[in-house]
């Protein structure tokens, strides 16, 4: 009997390049910086800039930084769901580590957009909860996410996994011109108690552009954790593979790597 | 062809070609690949790297007539518990496009001798019968090749003697059989090639011909036993 | 194309009958849905109109019923892997899917065609007027909620949480058809025209036929690696 030596060709650690995270990981740390710092401007802005407003007093500041988490959850949703189409159709487990990353990213702004969501309400209408639509639209969307989690987490294996919650992804996808419409239209059928329209009658310009700059700020930032996060995600999975790699070979890590 | 699962390879580099009227059986430790190596040749699994040809053309997964000419025996039986015998093999006769079913499966029934108990519901069956039954779906439908796992796991001596009848009868000349098996007797009674698959590759492949069954016994516990 | 409707004809065939004889998950559901109208009648203040929110109840029972359904649905298929067997088979994987939806649709309906009379007696609501209209509602709602819920039982049966995990899944998926279906039972139990519900009728058409395709193309994904 002979002994043949395998052909690492297909070897998945082969496979999993790291030579581009080099780049990726210089630009999410300039982006994560650029951002920050965009951020503590916009922050500035919110606080001496832009004019308080009349009826609602401070805590309408709040509205330079829910809009943006809200706008920045559903993007990263966005993201989420086409790059798990992208997984499913062509396998590359790239855009799955890209979709995990995005995923614990939009729970980050999804739940800050629904803490900070009562908050306003509770000003602005006098309640923490109305079912506003805008509110509503997230809270279904914050539960398709945690379901995202939960279901990767619980499948027999991480490819199982990967491919579940791709799916997931893509029926949700589906789904959201649906939940979007029809949330909105239960709103229209249950009008919510309008005290002020929390804006004012004219949109003075220094707010605008404290919103605009703002959102401007977050979105910077959140490129750059979306880098940082898929470097990290990267690498971890790397190292899982080299793992498998020793834990089969009953060898080392080390003999793993050098292979 | 390979399997990777995430970063273990299952089945590395196995490349062979199987003819019509060959006979190949399959030893090894668990662990090995071997129910693999069964399932990317059944296709129900796509290799990570390779392809299965099948009459020189490779598998088309999208699209599945293929499968009618592929007969798969399994550990679990793939049977309902609450359908009896016939409504079992109806319902497979009828997914495989089997012609004349009602015939062939009183032949089928009555070659694996469930042909008594055919209106009884399979969960009161024995292990026995309901792999004697598992025997029954996988050939009815003709298949040209036949992919047997492990099969004589459970069985009594009377059914073992069955099964061997039964796969004596497949080497007909013109099927491709590929028998997984542990017992090294069986596994070398009907064998025209045997192969010994160890860590996802293929460590021997010789014809039967070739094999002083008493030497390859003492080698293959010595060498691979204390593998299992 | 014909292939398919007979291929998803022997699977539908195949679950309804396996499920005529173990008669198991017909009777958990009816008895489940008949118990959440008792609780119903027990939390609620009997002196207040139920009239009001007959439409989620009636609804909030549908969708928890059918979760009790659709969990269970494959569990005669992995008892001796049977699925594999299936698969293994040149059966259509898109007909595999539809006859399954098929079984447990109408296994929801026989649920629904009992629970709703059943809440109609508890609770005086004139179910009979509306009924062509309030029957065509429940059959585009049902198909919604069975479409979704076939695609993730599957997922979920072969996960390490198991069925535990559908309703977390399915839930925020059907909100819109509990919106509109929910919507519409209840303009017509307070004798709205039907004109009214003509709007949720659409979105509810819409619902199915975006997801009995996009299931459909998603299936194969999940039961094959």
């Amino acid at each position: 009997m002979e002994i043949l030596e395998p052909d690492l060709g297909m070897d998945p650690v082969v496979q999993s390049d790291l030579g581009p995270l080099k780049p990726i990981r210089r630009w999410a740390v300039r982006l994560t910086v650029l951002g920050g710092l965009l951020v503590l401007v916009a922050l500035w802005m919110v606080f001496f800039y832009a004019p308080t407003e009349r009826e609602m007093g401070i805590i309408q500041r709040i509205y330079y930084i829910h809009v943006p988490t809200a706008w920045l959850g559903e993007l990263a949703i966005g993201i989420l769901a086409l790059c798990s189409l992208g997984y499913l159709w062509l396998r590359d487990d790239r855009l799955d580590a890209i979709a995990v990353s995005s995923a614990e990213l939009a729970l980050l702004f999804l739940t800050a957009t629904l803490t900070a969501g009562p908050l306003w309400a509770r000003v602005a209408w006098g309640a923490w909860w109305v079912w506003d639509a805008r509110l509503s639209f997230t809270l279904i969307l914050w539960f398709i996410n945690i379901g995202y989690f939960m279901l990767r987490g619980a499948a027999e294996n991480p490819e199982q996994g990967k491919r579940f919650a791709s799916i997931l992804a893509l029926v949700a996808a589906a789904d959201v011109p649906l939940i979007h419409m029809s949330v909105y239209w239960f709103r229209t059928q249950h009008p919510k108690p309008v005290v002020m329209n929390p804006e004012g009658p004219t949109a003075a310009p220094e707010i605008v552009q404290t919103l605009l700059f703002s959102t401007l700020a977050f979105t910077v930032l959140f490129a750059g954790l979306l880098l940082y996060r898929y470097g990290f995600e990267r690498l971890k999975r790397h190292l899982d593979l080299l793992r498998a790699r020793a834990g089969y070979d009953g060898g080392s890590m080390e003999g793993a790597v050098r292979r | 062809m390979e399997k990777w699962f995430g970063g273990h390879p299952a089945v590395q580099k196995i490349d062979f070609s199987l003819s019509p009227g060959e006979f190949l059986t399959i030893f090894g430790p668990n662990g090995a690949g071997k129910t693999t190596l069964l399932r990317l040749l059944a296709g129900s699994l796509r290799p990570t790297r390779g392809e299965v040809l099948l009459s020189g053309a490779p598998l088309d997964y999208d699209e599945t007539a293929w499968r009618r000419r592929i007969g798969v025996l399994s550990h679990r039986t793939f049977l309902y518990g609450h359908f009896s015998a016939v409504e079992n093999l109806r319902l497979y006769g009828r997914l495989y496009g089997v012609d004349a079913v009602s015939e062939r499966i009183e032949a089928g029934l009555r070659q694996v001798g469930l042909w008594e108990r055919r209106d009884d519901r399979v969960g009161t069956y024995s292990r026995g019968m309901q792999q004697r039954l598992a025997l029954a779906r996988t050939l009815l439908h003709d298949p040209e090749i036949v992919l047997l796992d492990e099969p004589y796991t459970g069985l009594d001596p009377h059914a073992a003697a069955m099964l061997r009848g039964v796969l004596d009868h497949l080497r007909d000349g013109r099927r491709a059989v590929v028998l997984v098996t542990h017992n090294l007797s069986q596994g070398l009674e009907l064998a025209d090639r045997v192969v010994v698959q160890v860590a996802g590759r293929w460590v021997s492949d010789e014809p039967r011909s070739s094999i002083d069954p008493v030497a390859f016994e003492r080698v293959y516990t010595e060498r691979v036993g204390g593998l299992a | 194309m014909l292939d398919f409707v007979r291929q998803a004809g022997i699977i539908a065939g195949k679950d309804l009958l396996l499920e005529l004889r173990s008669r198991g998950r017909i009777a958990s559901m009816l008895v489940f849905a008949a118990l959440v109208a008792v609780v119903f009648a027990f939390a609620l203040d009997p002196t207040e109109p139920v009239r009001d929110v007959a439409g989620a109840m009636l609804w909030v029972t549908v969708v928890l019923a059918a979760l009790l359904g659709l969990g269970r649905a494959y569990v005669v298929d992995r008892e001796e892997d049977a699925l594999t067997g299936l698969l293994l088979t040149p059966v259509n994987r898109g007909a595999l899917f539809i006859g399954k939806v098929v079984a447990n649709l109408v296994l929801l309906l026989i649920t629904e065609l009992i629970i709703f009379p059943v809440y109609g007696l508890f609770f005086q609501l004139p179910l009979w007027d509306p009924l062509p209209t309030l029957a065509l509602v429940v059959v585009l709602a049902s198909v919604g909620v069975v479409a979704v819920g076939t695609l993730f039982g599957a997922m979920t049966i072969s996960t390490r949480l198991g069925e535990t995990l559908l309703p977390v899944l399915l839930l925020p998926l059907v909100i819109p058809v509990v919106i509109y279906a929910a919507s519409a039972t209840q303009r017509l139990l307070v004798g709205r025209p039907t004109a009214e519900v003509l709007g949720s009728l659409k979105m509810l058409l819409a619902f199915d036929i975006v997801f009995l395709v996009v299931c459909t193309l998603a299936y194969p994904s999940v039961v094959e690696e």
